[in-house]
């Protein structure tokens, strides 16, 4: 990497330099002994994220990389739905250690984790952007962790009380876990790294395509590429790294697990577009992806499918259910990467695309569902705890005690199930038409009866709290005091079913998003 | 002969056959955008009365929503319709399917836009659709007062939906929007005839016409699927245009038996299942049994959706693709006979039954019958002018009788009324009335006659029909009967009337639908009305159901002038004939209609046709005469004959709601009427044989599904489970588990992925 | 794509770079082992019970080793870290910076990496200082 591309990548950077400016300030300011100061945490988060989208999509330059037009899609969309998620993460931590403090305890800061908690929030997202604007393994390691490493704290410190063990628990499994995947790819990346004797993307994307000038995709290449994807897997939740999901969204609090289900998942899906593209389809060596990571991706997808959806129809915890169907809908996304970019006749055809669209779209209707059970909680016990909304019963005749939650549940779980005329059909269309594209039928046999068995469960999420009475036995859920979850389950809600009338247009940005670089010659040599 | 064989040549040659266009169709130019608001306003309707409905909204509101946006799509109709120029419109709103597969070599694509193809024949069905909603809808403004705040926002929401899904239906530029189109208003057609849901008959029709309506649907489906198996496309204009398409087209023409063998079978069994498909949504036999059922809807939706609009979708399908149903030697000829069958079986049980609305939908069964059967002689002009005409007295007859039953308390049993149109405040009812009846009857020189007589006329000429033509003539004669034994009845004659079930005390229409108690019992006809004075009074209509009766009977008078002001159908002859319905059937194009018609086409198919009847072979002939010269006379004559026949017996000399002379006749006819009343017993025959054994194995099936199915789904209950305990180890939070399974996972994953590749 | 199979491996790398390490591997085993096994056959052997005391020439230990500390020892040891990976990081910037020349863009471009490094420290620091980190009480 020369000086110069070092001034320019720099330029790249402003969102995410922003969103470190602000993770600096969010983490002083949340130590403030005055609640007034210690409140602005999260309007400085937001006022953050807020500048680094506009700065995205306005002074993001023409990127010259795998995926040239990635960048400004990505981080826009990131700040989007991180600004939804922000909404929803209100009220998270430190809900009991306030109450004391305004009952007279002194402030003491060791105690507290609301610095914390907004810090690792924008650093997750910061390394979520850098992922879009990785152009080297090494980087791409980086932001990859930059991403995860804030979200395994996030998810110990996200309960407090008696649930705090739980959390902790899943806290635990998440870091090892996570550090086990991270060793996964970085193992690959060494292989990578061995075969081509270069970390940057791009030089290794010409080195893929010069075959026999001492170049060419060699069997080590293959090894690396297999293990950075099966690393990487961790990041998207798909089989065979899919097993902390259920048991760490169970610990976590409801608004960090919808967190968990879009950031890791997100990065996850960008770091392995890129790295496919240095080996395959048009943007790399070749028209498809080889034969060895083509199947890999292709046996990935239809086990991740089928095992996430069979799992989630056993679950009776909600957050669990909503955990083996993100491991779904990785599933569904795999799809769509093993499709590829299509031949650029239409959108339609464009799996990377859809695979934007898809992150999209799935951010925004699962925080709805997240954060509907993050609204709700029953009122504390004897123990003086107030216990979360967790079980499918709990949400019985959600629509004649909360009516505007239940049916920002009936939406969302409606649109996760892909209903016309909701966003999550328009999403997953684009899956379906790039894979038929590609030819990969049997694919889109499996995704089709899955999305099917996805019905019966999510069905469920419907029925309940539309069709059944309330249960008189229990005392009614009630909100829980935070103004903006509620905010951000409407918002979900609302952008599920408006989105749809620019679905055409949005999928017609994750196309730009995707489109290949221009033809520089030797782009499509013959391996 | 020599001569003919060139006209076919130069036809041949004119019309470019497998070359640049289509055989009558020029090709399409782009269409304004604002065409589309023709579908979106009805939708904007749709979501504006949905938020009426959210926000319980207690008063007439969603219906003024309805009439202003279906006014203002009616306006847009019109505007549309004069920008038309020669050539079809295409308007793309937005890419809706773009699929592409296959290989390098020959790739598949499957595209279909949300856009409109606008030729004549959309501009007349677009001008009726709309304009009847409008007035219809203000109709129905008055009409379901009584349901104010309760279903009103429902029912005009799905008003509103028929309307954007007819409009899709109409509009569209390919076969997959037609069928959203299709399914929409067979779904609002099911929702409005289960409009009072709490009455069991009600539900069941609904579910009746959904059920029947599927069985046509798969007809057109596969229809869809087959075509663009053959020709590549869904899209009107590109399969007019397509090469293989006109090829086989010109095939069909040549008419021998060698060149209809180069038509692959699978081609010419596109027709026959596009004709299923019309079949279904336009009741023909034998799936007409849904629509009589269908008047348990609201009577605006029967005279919209039952009588005007949607039962003539069929009619359009086949208008739109008559070029396709050149493809099959025998697709026109059942078209033809099904629909005779249908006209003659329907009129005969409307002959024999009671409820005037019943009566009103058998002889909609019946016309529609008639427009089939006009299609199927070639006549696409006469069949669609006979739509034309249809949907306005029509519609004027079903909203006559439905301020009948909206005055009289549900009343709708002939023998239970008479004398209506003299009542004080129902002269204008039974003035209209009259006007409906007398061009359903076929009275000369109203609007009903020209249509009617131009199909009969081309049966008679199209060689090898004749039968058909004779018995559609017997059908009008027996259509003058029927129709005239309502009016005569029920709206002349000595005034008495008997409240129907649905009145609670006075003029308490609260029930209005829902299944009323029927506190009095009426079934005795010779109660005399006196008695029942004190407690109903029938109240005549108001402003809005009279504004649109008159509105409608005025309509059925100006199509008349349309009518006269050309030969051929005049004016919705020549919107036919410029469209892509525009095959013409032998002797009906003579040398003053290339004028104004595409002339390359309009040669080639005249030629094309007159090649196909074998060429030596005569025209058919009305006993020797010209059949377009004489039938005016003749069915002018049958028609005044049934009325005459109507008057001499349940007009002259009655005294009396419940008897007539007919009741005398009736004995000599033996079990016959009772028969035609009981609808010649084809529900009772499909019930004994489709819905019988359907019920049975339904239990059977229901027992499979309890055993196996269940079965099968509680082992894959049992199967993850069971895997899930031999995991359990490592589920129960064993962080080493995990790792151990991932680790593992990796390794299996790498075995399959180098197993597979090997 | 041929079979992924470990001699098409061998045939791509080149062994021969990785010699060295593997004789740096040897030598560390060799000489571990050596170390151990002389000791075993030279060392005296005796037992005793103040030869299996904890500290053999110091006090004897009170209480359990098992104790909890209090966490602060742990945050005054994380906070170490932070200082003492920026001098780890400092000493090659600063080897490297020395060579670079005055005034250029790029040493400007290396004073400003270097720059914003030390500010990402002193963020840590303030952090660290509100969180109460440095009070030891």
């Amino acid at each position: 990497m020369t000086m110069q591309s070092m001034h320019d990548k720099i330029l790249e950077l402003w969102p995410e330099l922003v969103l470190f400016a602000g993770t600096c300030v969010v983490m002083v300011m949340g130590l403030s002994p005055k609640l007034a100061v210690r409140r602005m945490c999260a309007p400085v988060a937001g006022a953050a994220l807020a500048v680094a989208g506009v700065l995205a999509a306005l002074t993001t330059p023409e990127g010259r990389g795998l995926l040239p037009g990635l960048m400004p899609f990505a981080k826009v969309v990131v700040s989007v739905v991180g600004l939804a998620m922000l909404l929803l993460l209100d009220g998270t931590v430190d809900r009991t250690e306030e109450r004391l403090i305004a009952s007279g305890q002194p402030f003491n800061p060791l105690r507290t984790n609301r610095a914390e908690f907004y810090a690792f929030f924008l650093f997750s997202l910061t390394g979520l952007m850098l992922c879009a604007s990785a152009n080297d393994l090494i980087w791409l390691f980086l932001a990859l962790e930059l991403t995860s490493l804030p979200t395994y704290i996030m998810v110990t410190i996200s309960r407090g009380g008696k649930a705090g063990a739980r959390s902790q628990e899943a806290g635990v499994k998440y870091f090892f876990l996570g550090a086990m995947g991270a060793a996964t790819f970085l193992f690959g990346f060494a292989l990578l790294y061995g075969a081509t004797g270069t970390t940057n993307l791009q030089a290794m994307k010409e080195f893929f395509a010069h075959a026999g000038e001492g170049g060419g995709i060699t069997d080590l290449a293959i090894a690396g590429m297999l293990m950075s994807l099966l690393g990487v897997a961790f990041k998207i939740a798909a089989v065979p790294m899919h097993l902390y999901t259920p048991d760490v969204y169970e610990g976590a609090a409801a608004p960090v697990s919808a967190f968990l289900a879009f950031t890791p998942k997100t990065a996850g899906f960008i770091s392995m577009i890129l790295l496919c593209s240095t080996m395959g389809w048009t943007h790399g060596a070749g028209h498809s992806l080889p034969d060895l990571v083509r199947l890999l991706l292709w046996v990935m997808a239809a086990l991740t499918m089928t095992v996430g959806n069979v799992l989630a129809i056993l679950q009776s915890n909600v957050k669990r259910m909503l955990a083996y169907s993100s491991v779904a809908h990785s599933g569904y996304m795999l799809v769509a990467l093993v499709a590829g970019p299509g031949s650029g006749r239409g959108i339609t055809d464009n799996g990377l695309a859809a695979i934007l669209f898809y992150l999209l779209s799935y951010g925004l209707m699962n925080l709805g569902a997240f954060a509907v059970l993050a609204c709700l909680e029953r009122r504390p016990g004897p123990d003086g705890e107030y216990r979360e909304i967790e079980t499918v019963d709990d949400l019985r005749g959600l629509c004649k005690t909360q009516p505007a939650l239940g049916w920002t549940m009936v939406v969302c779980a409606l649109s996760l199930l892909g209903f016309p005329p909701l966003l999550g059909f328009f999403a997953k269309v684009p899956l379906f038409t790039s894979a038929i594209a590609a030819g990969e039928i049997v694919l889109v046999v499996i995704l089709g009866v899955n999305a099917a068995i996805a019905a019966y469960y999510y069905l469920r999420l419907v029925a309940m709290p539309l069709l059944e009475e309330p249960d008189a036995t229990l005392p009614p859920a009630a909100r829980t005091p935070f103004v903006s979850r509620p905010l951000a389950a409407f918002i979900s809600a609302a952008s599920v079913v408006v989105l749809v009338a620019f679905a055409g247009t949005l999928m017609r940005e994750a196309g730009e998003a995707a489109k290949p670089p221009k033809a520089t010659g030797h782009s499509n040599a013959a391996k | 002969m020599t001569e003919l064989a060139t006209t076919v040549w130069q036809g041949l040659a004119a019309a470019g056959l497998g070359a640049a266009e289509g055989w009558g169709v020029p090709p399409a130019v782009p269409g304004p955008m604002w065409i589309g608001l023709i579908p979106a306003l009805p939708l904007l309707a749709v979501v504006l009365c949905t938020l009426c409905a959210i926000f319980k909204v207690k008063s007439k509101l969603p219906a003024w929503l309805t009439v202003g946006c279906l006014a203002a799509s009616f306006v847009v109709t019109l505007l549309m319709y004069l920008n038309m120029s020669g050539s079809p419109m295409l308007s793309t709103a937005f890419t809706w399917i773009d699929v592409s597969w296959g290989s390098e070599r020959s790739p598949r694509n499957l595209h279909a836009n949300f856009g409109f193809y606008i030729d004549s024949l959309t501009c007349l069905w677009m001008l009726f659709v709309t304009g009847l909603a409008t007035l219809i809808a203000l109709y129905a403004s008055e009409y379901m007062s009584h349901d104010v705040g309760k279903g009103y926002s429902r029912f005009f929401a799905a008003f509103s939906l028929f309307v954007f899904s007819m409009a899709c239906l109409v509009m569209a530029d390919n076969l997959i929007l037609l069928y959203l189109g299709w399914e929409g208003v067979g779904l609002c057609s099911y929702l409005l005839i289960g409009y009072f849901y709490k009455k069991p008959s009600a539900v069941a029709a609904a579910k009746k016409a959904f059920i029947m309506n599927r069985i046509g649907d798969l007809g057109l489906a596969l229809g869809i699927f087959l075509i663009f198996v053959k020709f590549g496309t869904v899209e009107y204009a590109k399969l007019f245009a397509d090469g293989a398409f006109k090829e086989m087209l010109g095939h069909a023409m040549t008419g021998t038996s060698e060149s209809w063998a180069k038509i692959p079978w699978d081609v010419k069994l596109i027709p026959i299942l596009l004709m299923v498909g019309a079949f279904g949504k336009s009741a023909q036999f034998p799936l007409y049994v849904w629509l009589p059922d269908a008047m348990e809807g609201p009577t605006p939706v029967s005279a919209l959706i039952h009588a005007a609009t949607m039962v003539t979708a069929g009619v359009f399908l086949i208008a739109r693709t008559y070029a396709v149903f050149q493809l099959s030697p025998s697709a026109l000829t059942i078209v033809a006979i099904i629909g005779t069958v249908t006209a003659l079986l329907a009129a005969t049980i409307g002959m024999a039954q009671f409820d005037i609305k019943r009566i009103m939908a058998y002889s909609t069964v019946s016309q529609l019958g008639y427009m089939f059967a006009g299609l199927g002689v070639m006549t696409s002009v006469g069949a669609c002018f006979h739509v034309f005409t249809h949907a306005f007295f029509k519609a004027l007859l079903f909203l006559a009788c439905g301020a009948v039953m909206h005055g009289f308390a549900g009343q709708l049993d002939l023998r239970k009324l008479s004398g209506v149109g003299k009542m004080p405040g129902w002269r204008i009812v039974g003035i209209t009335m009259l006007v409906g009846c007398l061009n359903l009857a076929g009275f000369p020189l109203l609007a009903g006659f020209w249509s009617k007589d131009m199909i009969l006329a081309q049966a008679f000429i199209t060689p090898g029909m004749g039968l058909v033509g004779w018995v559609l003539l017997l059908t009008a004669g027996l259509t003058a009967y029927y129709t005239f034994r309502v009016y005569f009845r029920v709206f002349v004659g000595p005034q008495e009337h008997h409240p129907g079930d649905e009145a609670h005390g006075h003029d308490d229409h609260d029930a209005h639908g829902h299944g009323g108690h029927g506190h009095d019992d009426h079934g005795h006809a010779k109660a005399d009305h006196k008695h029942e004075a004190h407690d109903f009074h029938p109240h005549p209509p108001g402003w809005a159901i009279n504004l649109v009766l008159v509105v409608l009977a005025a309509a059925s008078f100006a199509i008349i002038p349309l009518t006269f002001m050309g030969k051929h159908g005049g004016w919705v002859g020549d919107m036919v004939s410029h469209s892509s319905a525009a095959w013409s059937a032998p002797g009906e194009h003579h040398d003053d209609h290339a004028g104004h018609s595409h002339a390359a086409g309009d040669t080639h198919s005249h030629a094309g046709e007159s090649s196909r009847s074998h060429d030596e072979e005569k025209l058919g002939t009305f006993l020797g005469m010209d059949p377009h010269a004489v039938m005016y006379y003749v069915s002018g004559v049958v028609g005044l004959i049934g009325i005459g026949v109507a008057y001499r017996l349940h007009l002259q000399g009655r005294t009396s709601a419940a008897t007539s002379r007919a009741d005398a006749l009736l004995p000599m006819l033996g079990p016959i009427p009772k028969w035609a009343q009981n609808k010649w017993y084809v529900d009772e025959f499909y019930h004994f044989l489709f819905v019988r054994p359907l019920w049975v194995l339904s239990h059977i099936f229901h027992l499979i599904d309890r055993m196996l199915v269940d079965g099968l789904v509680n082992l894959a209950g049992i199967l993850p489970r069971a895997l899930g305990a031999t995991i359990r180890p490592s589920q129960s939070g064993q962080l080493h588990g995990y790792a151990v399974a991932m680790a593992g996972g990796i390794g299996v994953l790498l075995l399959i992925v180098l197993l597979v590749a090997r | 794509m041929a079979i992924l199979a470990p001699s098409m491996f061998l045939a791509d790398v080149e062994l021969s770079n990785y010699l060295p390490i593997v004789v740096i591997v040897l030598m560390a085993i060799t000489f571990g082992i050596i170390n151990v096994g002389v000791s075993m056959l030279l060392g005296p052997r005796r037992k005793g019970k103040v030869k299996g005391v904890t500290y053999e020439s110091g006090m004897n230990p009170v209480g359990t080793a098992r104790k909890r500390f209090n966490v602060r020892f742990y945050l005054i040891a994380v906070v170490f870290l932070v200082f003492d990976v920026e001098i780890i990081f400092l000493y090659p910037w600063a080897s490297t910076f020395a060579h670079l020349t005055p005034q250029s863009e790029e040493s400007l471009l290396w004073l400003g990496r270097i720059m914003f490094f030390l500010l990402t420290t002193v963020v840590a620091y303030l952090y660290g200082w509100r969180k109460g980190v440095f009070k030891f009480d």
